[in-house]
This record gives structure tokens, sequence and C-alpha cells, in this order.
């Protein structure tokens, strides 16, 4: 096991919109530096999870720490990536001016990005290949590049828990192959990645580790032991009774 | 040739109308684009025709003064707002159809009351300005109304960046998102008030918007479409002001004409975003998709 201060810990997670639970004493440790997908079904709650560790929402019970420390102390760690239909792509905004987002938190309403900021930013664009078109507008890339103007926000906030919500929706084969490039080299690199996925094919063959839920938490550990066929029928069916 | 541009402001209060149409036109022009680029372009429009009673009704209470007029249209502005919110988590009625409803009784709860209203001031001024009635107190509000936009803007430019670009984001970096998105409804009522007397409530928005929606078809870079739409504002008032003195037509009416055959004509012929550049540049696109 990694060190404690490297372990995502949900203890008892409950989440409710109104009077309905959206997640149900959930408890698990997730170990940082690797790919870990959250899956089930629609309505299980693996928006919802990724929405708590940010916490946007109020949990009814339990508590979601980094290590022995409470999550608001490790935000700047935390990086959420967009859905890609949640952005404008018509923007008027170049890949470069939104690579220096990931700066802003840093800096205070009147203050400039110093050279150290710009640095920051020509290394995360450089990591994630888009140098050559740092200049450009963000609709004038391909769906890849897009994806990746995104993952270099983050690395340039100085994130290192990636948290992504679908990150292979409406992407392309090549496009996929080339994020599951990058997933890979930054768990070499110790870095996190957690992503709500619902193709179980694409996560079997992207991530390591699973959380599978359903509303409750199923199974949670390696991908192979999380997604067998009695997790997955448990997990479907319990989803589809709650919805119907 | 120079006294047409000249002669028309030899009148004192020729320089009071262009003085106040270029101090919105900086405001107007930097919540313009906000505007367009959040997709609030008709809400606004909304908001703005729903600002009139709560004007008829302090001006009914206070008379002419500035301060009861603004007071009046923000809680005009905030019951339309949180109305149709309210009746749209209430009933089955959508939010945009609840706001579209709520705007049109409060319209015409505004013009009711003016066609009431004991003053010589008639209803079409209050609709579409007079830059002949541009006094002092008109001036002073907006030169406030400006600086204070403009002070927002280059304070909180990121922060306005951010929740118009990606409110998640903002908030996910520990933005306040609902302060900033509040801030620029307030500005636009704030904004809206200052170009009454000139603009009118029902053209005032034009002066915020045209200018912004040009702009949006000539630039790829944020603070470059926020300069653009201001020094396009600025064009377009002093043009329709001329307009308006030479032709004889109403101040307010030749501003927005003058702005909106800047916005036909970048529709047409900008060669990035316009419908000539899209015709002949379909290999541009391509590019793209590489």
């Amino acid at each position: 096991m990694p060190p404690s201060e490297n372990i995502l810990r949900f203890h008892d997670v409950t989440v409710r919109y109104g009077r309905q639970a959206a997640l149900e004493g959930v408890t698990i440790d997730i170990p940082c530096g690797s790919l870990t997908a959250i899956l089930g079904p629609n309505g299980a709650g693996k928006s919802t999870l990724l929405r708590a560790i940010l916490g946007w929402l109020p949990l009814a019970r339990g508590e979601i720490r980094i290590g022995d420390s409470h999550l608001q102390h490790a935000l700047p760690r935390l990086a959420y990536l967009p859905q890609r239909h949640a952005i404008d792509w018509d923007f008027p905004i170049t890949v470069r001016a939104v690579v220096a987002q990931g700066r802003y938190p840093a800096l205070r309403p009147w203050q400039r990005l110093s050279p150290r900021d710009h640095e920051a930013v020509d290394r995360a664009l450089a990591e994630l290949d888009l140098t050559a078109v740092a200049d450009r507008q963000i609709r004038r890339l391909s769906g890849g590049q897009q994806q990746r103007i995104f993952l270099a926000r983050s690395l340039a906030q100085g994130a290192d828990i990636f948290l992504l919500d679908e990150p292979f929706s409406g992407l392309d084969l090549f496009a996929t192959e080339e994020l599951t490039h990058i997933f890979r080299s930054w768990e070499a690199q110790g870095r996190t990645v957690l992503a709500a996925v619902h193709d179980l094919h694409l996560a079997r063959r992207v991530f390591t580790r699973g959380v599978l839920l359903a509303r409750e938490l199923v199974a949670a550990g390696p991908l192979d032991a999380v997604l067998t066929e009695a997790n997955i029928d448990r997990a479907f069916r319990t989803g589809h009774c709650v919805h119907s | 040739m120079i006294t047409f541009f000249i002669a028309p402001f030899r009148y004192g209060f020729m320089q009071h109308g262009l003085l106040s149409a270029l101090l919105l036109s900086l405001s107007g022009g930097l919540l313009g684009c906000v505007l367009v680029l959040r997709r609030l372009a008709l809400m606004g429009d909304a908001l703005s025709h729903s600002l009139l009673p709560g004007i008829g009704v302090a001006w009914l209470l206070f008379g002419p003064s500035t301060p009861a007029l603004f007071a009046g249209a923000l809680i005009a502005g905030l019951l339309t707002a949180l109305g149709s919110a309210l009746l749209s988590r209430l009933t089955r009625v959508k939010e945009d159809a609840s706001f579209g409803s709520l705007f049109i009784i409060f319209f015409g709860a505004g013009v009711a009351l003016l066609s009431r209203l004991p003053t010589r001031l008639n209803l079409a001024h209050f609709l579409f300005g007079s830059i002949l009635g541009v006094g002092a107190a008109d001036l002073k509000l907006a030169a406030a109304t400006s600086a204070l936009t403009l002070l927002a803007f280059l304070g909180f430019y990121r922060s306005i960046l951010l929740e118009t670009f990606d409110p998640v984001f903002h908030r996910a970096v520990g933005g306040r998102g609902g302060l900033v998105h509040f801030g620029i409804l307030a500005l636009t009522v704030l904004n809206l008030v200052a170009a009454l007397q000139t603009m009118g409530i029902v053209l005032g928005l034009g002066l915020f918007l045209l200018p912004a929606v040009t702009a949006y078809l000539w630039c790829d870079h944020f603070g470059r479409m926020l300069g653009l739409a201001v020094a396009l504002a600025m064009a377009g008032s002093v043009a329709g002001i001329l307009l308006s003195y030479h032709a004889g037509l109403a101040s307010g009416a030749s501003i927005v004409l003058c702005l909106g055959a800047f916005f036909f004509l970048s529709a047409l012929f900008s060669p990035t975003h316009g419908a000539a550049g899209k015709f002949f540049h379909r290999g541009g696109a391509e590019d793209a998709e590489k």
C-alpha cells in the first residue's frame, strides 16, 4: 500500500438529492498513482462521487479525506475536467489562454502571470504536444487535441489527482488510443486518474482499478476482480430496479 | 465637411448626449461581450423590458431621482428573474416560457403605469430615449456606471473570463460563480438605467449587444473582443448621433441603426467567421479536421 497521504479515503459517504439517495454508505480506499474507473449503470452515482470529492455536494453522512487531511486542504491537488459538450468551442480564446487558466487560482485579482507561470504553461503545452497549435482558437483543433487542452490546463494548475466525467465520450478510435497512452504514462509518473466511465469494455482496456457502484458500493479493487459476472449482474440489475 | 462633424456639437445638449453615449459605450461594450458569450442576449432583452414598471413606480413616488429609478429598476429586474425561477420550479412551465411570460406582464404593467403618469414626459421617451434630455445628473450617473463597470472588469477580469468560459472549472478552483453572475446582471441593470435617457429602455440593450456580437465575428481572443466591442460601440454612438442630428431621427434609434450596419457588414464579410468567409474557406474547416 502507498503511504497514507496518498490514499483517497471514503468513509460511509452518503449523498442525497432531496429525499432521494444518490450514494449510500460508500466506504473505499483508492490508492493514488492508479488509473481508477468509476463504473455502474446510469444513475448509479458515478458523477455524484466525483462531485462529492470536489466538495460540491454536501455529504448527508460520512467523510472523504486524502490521507489524514481534509479535502478542503487538498483542493490544489485536484483537477476536474469538463465534459466535451460543456464547452463552447466557438469561444474567442486560444489554446494557450485556456491552459494559462490553470495558473489563475494561484493569482491575486490584480496580479499578472509571472515568468514562472508562463514556464508552467509552456511545460504543460509541451507535455501534451500542443505547442505547435498553442495560438490557435480552440475550435480549430482535432477532437483529441481539444481533449488535451484541458488535461494541459490541469497540469499547469499543478494537480496530481485528475477527476474526469466520461472522458472518452465523443472521441474517435485514434483519440481514444492517444488518451489511453497519456493516462498510462501519467500512472507511471505516480499521477492519479479517477474517471466516470459507462463503457465496461473500454474500462477493461484502459484502467487498472475499478469502483463499481449501484448507489451503494458493489465492488472495488483491481479491475479483473471488480468486473466479475456476478458483480456486473448485481450492479446493473439493482440499477434497473431503482429506475423502474 | 468638417462642419458636418463639428456643427452638431456646438450645442451643449449635443455635447452631453455624445459624452453620455461614449461613457456607456465603454461599459456597454464590455458587458455585452459577456452577455453574448454566455448566451444571455435574449434574456438581457427580456430583462430590459421588465425594468419598466420599477422605473414607473419609482418616478411616481420619488420623481426623477436617479437612485430611486435605479432601485426601482433593480427590484423589478430581480422580481422578474426570481419570479420566473420560482414559477418554473413550482409549476410545469419551463424556465424560458416563465421568463418570457413574466417579462411581458411586467412590461405591460409598466406601459399601463406610465400612460397614467402625471408628467410632461411621455411613454415614448422611456421606451426610446431622447438625447435632448441628457442633463448633468444623467451624465454623472453615466460616468459613475461606466467607471464602476470598467473597474469591475479590470479587477475581476480572470474571474469573469472563467465564469463565462467554464463556470464548472471556476467553481472547482474555489471561484464565486454566483457572485460574478449576479454582479454581471446588476451591472447590466445599472447600465440600462444609465442608458435610459439617451437610448431608452427598449433600445438601450442595442448599445451593449450589437457591438459585442459584431466583435465576436472578428476576434479569437477574449481581451481583443472586449476592446473591439468598446471601440465599435463608441464609433456607432458618434455616427448615430451625427445621423440623428442631420436626418432628424431619434437618437437611440439612429445609434442602433449604425451599430446594426456594422453588424450586418461583419456577418456578411468577416473573413473568418462571416457568411462569405464560411462560403469561400471551406478548405479551412477541413484543415481543422486533421
